[in-house]
């Protein structure tokens, strides 16, 4: 039992929090390792390996970001950013550097719990099966079928442009991982420019259009005002 | 559109007003060969230069060249400058005074007038805090006194009295993440007087943000939606607008006694979009609406009875977000019952936004 447990790093400052934390996660059955600065963070990875890390961006010593710079330098290993409400460039800046998700403060057991076996799921899948050139995405009742360039919804079929099939797509390809703006402009478009996040917002417009979305209601795809876009992980 | 800069626009009026000025003299005096109004005219020029200049230094100008201009054009011999004439001189004395007295007292106004909004600021700051002292201590007391009792007694507590004081504990601990996201909405806009900063934000987007927050905190509350078909892009801080709206809603849900209905309607006007946040409740009382943005109305009966006033906070940080993205924002009671909340935001860049 105690070997098969996955591991996961905690870095977080405040020791409250801390404790929390790691009492909401050991009680699901995870290994909770923690630290409360960047420079015991780094060696409690290097020694640990953990398979997913639980990061607060406010530290002591070092900024959080040198953390998630200094693992994806040689690791795919999933990142769950803790962050504050109000600061959406942090969190942008994190989602660039290669942080899969993040969780707003203050948050519940539940989504919290729900959050690290989502990125836990997604990497296995990731790693075991690789990204196939062809292939299917299923999500409910959605199915992206990426040899035809088809979308399907129970069946039937979403007539997409060429561009709003790429952006939904590269969502999938990513799910359950917060795409930023320039994210998603760069692997759309290439090159950005001054009118790109207009286009971009104008064709999710469509998009949400087309898979009949309605405000208020959770959908295939999440909105961060002034981040980006995130292609849920599985029913949430 | 781009400011032009105060200077030229200053400019620009003085010389404006002294040539049609000096039109009117030339037309009184040619074809009506009337020269007892020519000083009056230009007495007349001088003193409206100095009331829409800035400054002094306009006025005085102008007051300099309507003089050589009255001595020149319109004193005998005309269209030649002569010196010697005692009656010019007064006249340009009188004009001199005149465009310096206009201006102090104009530049005292405008002065006056910068003091007064920043004491209106001051004051705001001021009820605000106390209105956050107070209402925090309610919260943390329970929160304290919870814990404590949990920590202490837990033994002699069954399992329902025990759930009771967690649900408390969570119920307060809520309250106060909304507050404290009220506050950072006020310090996002006041600190270090930085203008919000505003990026194009699609209406419909921003309203899924909203409901599926409203619906975390509300799960049973329905709100009837309605708003354009098209795409909608405002330029805004969402992250604010969003605050503004869910307060809006959330003060209905807390005090719209009765409500039965809760509605959310956007739509465009001219270069407006404005937000309507309805209900069919209670209403609002006659005597608090004047008061209503303006600063913290409820704290004095907050004590009496105990109840929860956070209206006064959520809606002055409403008024102080709209405002800082030049919108409008008003309330009114209904005829049919219950109460509206309207605010307005420009759909497009406005000119103050690219000073």
């Amino acid at each position: 039992m105690t070997n098969n447990k996955y591991k996961i790093l905690l870095v977080e400052d405040e020791a409250n929090i801390r404790a929390l934390v790691t009492t909401i996660l050991e009680s699901a059955g995870y290994q909770v390792i923690a630290a409360a600065t960047c420079a015991a963070s780094m060696t409690l990875y290097a020694s640990h390996r953990p398979d997913l890390i639980l990061l607060d961006l406010g530290l002591p010593d070092k900024d959080g970001l040198y953390l998630l710079k200094k693992v994806r330098e040689d690791s795919l290993t999933p990142i769950l950013v803790l962050s504050a409400r109000s600061n959406e460039r942090d969190k942008v800046e994190a989602l660039d550097l290669g942080a899969n998700d993040y969780i707003t403060k203050p948050f519940g057991s539940a989504e919290l719990l729900a959050r690290v076996r989502t990125a836990l799921r997604l990497h296995r899948y990731s790693s075991r099966e690789g990204r196939l050139p062809g292939g299917k995405f299923q999500l409910g009742e959605l199915v992206i079928d990426y040899d035809a360039r088809q979308v399907l919804i129970a069946g039937k079929e979403i007539k997409l442009t060429q561009t709003e099939y790429n952006i939904v797509a590269f969502l999938s390809e990513h799910r359950g991982k917060m795409m930023t703006y320039s994210a998603i402009i760069k692997a759309i478009w290439g090159a950005s420019d001054e009118g790109s996040i207009k286009k971009l917002q104008v064709n999710m417009a469509n998009i949400r259009k087309k898979f009949g979305a309605v405000p208020g209601k959770t959908w295939y795809i999440q909105n961060e005002l002034g981040v980006g876009y995130r292609m849920n992980g599985d029913r949430e | 559109m781009k400011k032009v800069p105060r200077y030229i626009k200053d400019i620009f009026i003085t010389l404006g007003i002294l040539i049609l000025s000096f039109l009117i003299s030339l037309l009184f005096q040619q074809a009506f060969a009337v020269r007892e109004h020519i000083v009056a005219i230009f007495v007349f020029a001088v003193f409206l230069i100095s009331l829409l200049t800035d400054g002094y230094f306009y006025g005085i100008a102008a007051a300099f060249i309507a003089t050589l201009a009255v001595n020149y054009a319109f004193t005998f011999p005309y269209f030649s400058l002569n010196f010697t004439i005692p009656v010019n001189f007064i006249s340009a004395i009188i004009m001199v005074t005149l465009a310096v007295l206009t201006s102090t007292l104009t530049t005292k106004v405008k002065r006056n007038e910068a003091m007064k909004t920043e004491t209106e600021k001051e004051r705001m700051r001021a009820n605000l805090l106390r209105a956050v002292s107070h209402d925090l201590r309610t919260p943390l007391t329970t929160i304290y006194g919870s814990a404590a009792t949990l920590l202490e007694n837990r033994k002699n507590l069954n399992e329902e009295q025990q759930t009771k004081i967690l649900v408390g504990i969570k119920e307060d601990s809520e309250w106060l993440v909304r507050m404290v996201e009220n506050l950072l909405s006020i310090t996002r806009i006041d600190s270090g007087k930085v203008k919000i900063s505003k990026t194009p934000t699609v209406l419909e987007e921003l309203i899924d943000s909203v409901i599926l927050k409203f619906n975390k905190r509300y799960p049973d509350r329905e709100i009837s939606l309605d708003i354009p078909e098209e795409i909608v892009v405002i330029p805004m801080d969402a992250i604010l607008i969003e605050q503004v709206i869910i307060n809006l809603l959330e003060n209905a849900v807390q005090h719209a006694a009765g409500m039965t209905e809760l509605s959310l309607k956007v739509f465009t006007l001219g270069k407006q979009a404005i937000f309507e946040i309805k209900d069919n409740g209670s209403g609002i009382l006659p005597e608090r609406l004047p008061h209503l943005f303006t600063g913290y109305f409820a704290s004095a009966d907050a004590v009496a009875d105990g109840a929860r006033h956070n209206t006064g906070i959520g809606l002055s940080v409403c008024a102080t977000i709209i405002k800082a993205h030049d919108g409008e924002i008003s309330a009114e009671n209904l005829k049919s019952g219950g109460a509206v909340f309207r605010f307005a935001l420009w759909t497009e860049e406005t000119d103050h936004d690219q000073q």
